[in-house]
């Protein structure tokens, strides 16, 4: 079974991705904040991180720098609801970036593109 | 003998001799005659008649010469002789007395007019010295304006010899005189008042200029009528006057008036408006560099001799005033063909001419003789077409600007070191100006440039703003959306498969109002920057605003584990909003609450001094980015991971709004946000 982490202060949406998610058949792991996030990555393995920017004690984009220096391989989505930082070049090192929707098609339709590809 | 008794005895002897004949007429009638009585009578009547004739003879000696000595007398009084011989008429008769009378009138007579003579004598000598002693020209003319009589004062100075003066007329003397002495000369001959004009202007043949005030008096000598001009010299005087007044004026033209044009207009209009101060013509050249020339910039003088008689009959050399004004107007008509003939010609900067070794060495060029003159060139000598003229530099802060040419082509008046004096003042002024005028420019260029550049700037980072504004209103709303969106799709997905879980659905529905009252409080606050709310301005206290905040946010900090600590000084009132200083504090609190880790402190302080009320928030936290520090009052610019960015948007319009301001610093621990209302 994939396993994917969800990067997300916001309790709702998490939670939302979570569920929506383990429908679909991976095991999900939840962090609060970028910090978290780094923590996680450092201790398990994971096929694929979703990443929200805005968040708490350490943002997304921070988190991104330090998740990759960990583990290089790990498929990592961009999920915000920012729609400008597509364009700054540290989010280039990210496998995707998708700005948040109530659908969730996008972003499933991406985890399983970047999850497929790697195994 | 006694002229009475003569005259009792001369009728005695005529009776008797009657008496006699008509005696010796009755006797020789009666015959009753004899010889001897008859020779008695004849006897007796020739003694009468002899005695008679005698008498005749003696009364006509005695009284023909005393008459002749009384007619004597009156000779010699009609030719003004009053002292008589000393021999006097003896007798008591009446001519003896009337002769007596006539010598003692002739004493008094000779008195008075002795002592009349003295008097003249005296007068006369007081009124030599005078006349002598006067600084005046004087001038008598008759009624055809022909000279009779000058002093001598008036001799020396019009440098001319009686024979050249008498008897020729005022126009044989002078080539100008200020029309109003024509007019008063005219005038004095029907009125016979006397009159004085002031400042009037009269220039000889031979080039003498003198301004007087003249008194012109009307007086009968030798049964002839003339006139009597006394000119008291004030040339000098008014020259001193006129200087000062002009550029007094020229001053204040100057400061009042920033139109280049007019400046220079008036400059060389002063320069050439006084008839007997200044200059005929003058002409303004100025360098330009860019073209290698000197170029004519502006001209002011007549075109004729009759213009300029014109003009000069025109002005009063001394009404500054109206002399700038009509400087100030520059709708001169005199003076058309020299506009256009200086403002059509330029000189090359490379050739060496008087024009260009002025520019080069700054000095003044005084041409006496520009015909004989080495250094006028052919080409220069046309353009001036005088023969003497001068030339001086326009210096401005060390750089010659260009040069200004003065001449006095009409009246050939030579120029003295008086006007060169005035025409080097006026083109410092001139050249002050210009240099103004043109740094003026050149930063008002700049500004312009300047505030193009600006507005780009303001320009750009409106965008910018609007594209952070627009990024965080999406980022805010589109959070919530997602969240809103998602849950609905959920109970939609439940619906759909019919395996309906109310505590799912309750769950979704919960979490869809939520964020959904999240949405209403991010419009309301955005709503609240955007909308002007009701000032309310009153005395306040402001340490009560803010133990008010500070109890409404108690349980927060305690809940956070930070300390609240106020130190709050006695302030004067002041006027303002409640609720707004309220929402201040509030966002001020919430803001260094947010900023300080836990056991941290927030401190409030309030102080004065003599014009404002100070509130001061500092707190624990990790102060401010550097690149933040010009940003956070921004609306829309947020470091916090929630909300719009626009607390300290608000306190920073709401401190405005009471004319305060609001600054912010770091300290070592923490930042410092320093609120000051100016006392009302």
């Amino acid at each position: 079974m994939k396993k994917i982490l969800i990067v997300e202060d916001e309790q709702h949406q998490r939670e939302l991705y979570a569920m929506e998610l383990q429908e679909e058949g991976y095991e999900v792991d939840q962090a609060t904040n970028g910090k978290e996030a780094v923590d996680k990555v450092k201790a398990n393995k994971y096929d694929c991180v979703i990443l929200d920017i805005r968040m708490p004690e350490m943002d997304g984009i921070e988190a991104l720098g330090k998740i990759l220096s960990r583990d290089k391989k790990v498929p990592i989505i961009i999920y915000t609801a920012y729609s400008n930082y597509k364009s700054n070049f540290m989010t280039w090192t990210a496998d995707a970036y998708i700005t948040k929707s109530s659908n969730l098609k996008e972003l499933k339709d991406k985890i399983k593109e970047l999850v497929s590809t790697r195994s | 003998m006694d002229e009475r008794k003569l005259q009792l005895f001369a009728p005695v002897i005529l009776i008797l001799t009657i008496i006699t004949s008509i005696s010796i007429t009755i006797m020789l009638y009666l015959q009753k005659t004899n010889i001897i009585m008859i020779v008695l009578s004849c006897i007796l009547s020739a003694t009468l008649i002899t005695l008679l004739i005698i008498f005749r003879l003696i009364h006509k000696v005695f009284f023909t010469n005393n008459i002749r000595k009384i007619l004597s007398v009156v000779d010699n009084f009609k030719k003004g002789i009053f002292v008589q011989p000393s021999n006097e008429i003896k007798g008591n008769d009446l001519l003896s007395k009337m002769y007596g009378e006539l010598l003692i009138a002739s004493r008094h007579l000779d008195n008075i007019i002795k002592s009349q003579k003295n008097e003249i004598d005296k007068f006369r000598e007081l009124y030599n010295n005078m006349m002598f002693s006067m600084n005046a020209y004087i001038m008598a003319l008759d009624f055809n304006n022909k000279i009779i009589f000058t002093n001598e004062l008036f001799l020396n100075k019009f440098q001319l010899s009686p024979s050249e003066v008498n008897g020729k007329n005022l126009s044989d003397i002078f080539y100008f005189l200020t029309g109003t002495v024509l007019q008063a000369i005219e005038e004095i001959k029907s009125t016979h008042e006397s009159i004085i004009l002031e400042k009037a202007h009269l220039i000889s043949h031979n080039r003498i200029s003198i301004i007087a005030d003249i008194k012109l008096s009307f007086m009968i000598s030798n049964n002839e009528p003339q006139i009597i001009m006394v000119m008291d010299d004030v040339t000098s005087k008014t020259k001193r006057d006129y200087q000062i007044s002009l550029i007094t004026r020229l001053s204040e033209t100057i400061q009042k008036d920033d139109a280049l044009d007019h400046i220079l207009r008036t400059i060389l209009t002063a320069v050439t408006s006084g008839t007997g101060l200044g200059f005929n013509r003058a002409m303004l050249f100025l360098r330009d560099d860019k073209n290698n020339i000197l170029y004519g910039r502006m001209s002011v003088g007549p075109d004729t001799l009759d213009e300029a008689f014109s003009i000069w009959s025109s002005l009063n050399p001394l009404k500054g005033k109206e002399i700038l004004s009509r400087g100030i107007n520059g709708d001169d008509v005199h003076g058309r063909l020299l506009k256009e003939k200086v403002e059509s010609t330029s000189f090359d900067l490379n050739e060496d001419t008087i024009f260009t070794q002025t520019l080069q060495s700054g000095e003044t060029i005084h041409i006496t003789d520009a015909l004989h003159d080495q250094r006028v060139n052919d080409e220069i000598k046309n353009f001036i077409d005088v023969n003497e003229f001068v030339i001086v530099p326009l210096i401005a802060l060390n750089k010659i600007i260009g040069i200004l040419i003065a001449d006095n082509k009409f009246n050939q008046m030579p120029i003295t070191q008086d006007s060169v004096d005035l025409l080097t003042v006026f083109a410092y002024q001139a050249a002050l100006s210009i240099e103004t005028y043109n740094n003026l420019e050149l930063l008002k260029k700049e500004m312009e440039k300047i505030r193009h550049r600006q507005e780009a700037i303001v320009e750009s980072e409106k965008l910018a703003a609007i594209g952070r504004i627009a990024s965080h209103i999406a980022h805010e709303i589109r959070n919530p959306l997602v969240t809103v969106g998602g849950y609905s799709r959920r109970i939609l997905q439940t619906a759909n498969a019919q395996q309906i879980d109310i505590q799912k659905i309750k769950k979704a529905a919960q979490i869809i109002m939520t964020e959904t009252e999240r949405l209403e409080k991010i419009l309301a606050n955005v709503m609240d920057f955007t909308r002007p709310s009701p000032f309310l301005l009153r005395f306040n206290n402001i340490n009560e605003i803010i133990d008010d905040t500070a109890s409404l946010l108690s349980n927060l900090f305690q809940e956070r584990r930070v300390e609240l600590s106020l130190q709050l000084q006695e302030v004067p009132l002041i006027k303002s909003d409640f609720n707004q200083m309220k929402q201040v504090m509030l966002n001020l609190l919430q803001n260094a609450l947010d900023a300080t880790p836990p056991y941290g402190i927030v401190e409030v302080k309030t102080y004065s001094d003599d014009k404002k009320v100070y509130i001061e928030v500092s707190d624990t936290g990790s102060g401010i980015v550097e690149e933040d520090i010009y940003r956070i009052f921004e609306p829309f610019y947020t470091t916090k991971t929630t909300g719009v960015g626009l607390g300290l948007a608000i306190v920073k319009k709401i401190i405005s709004d009471h004319n305060g301001d609001i600054k912010v610093i770091n300290k070592e621990r923490g930042a410092v946000f320093t609120i000051s209302i100016p006392l009302p």
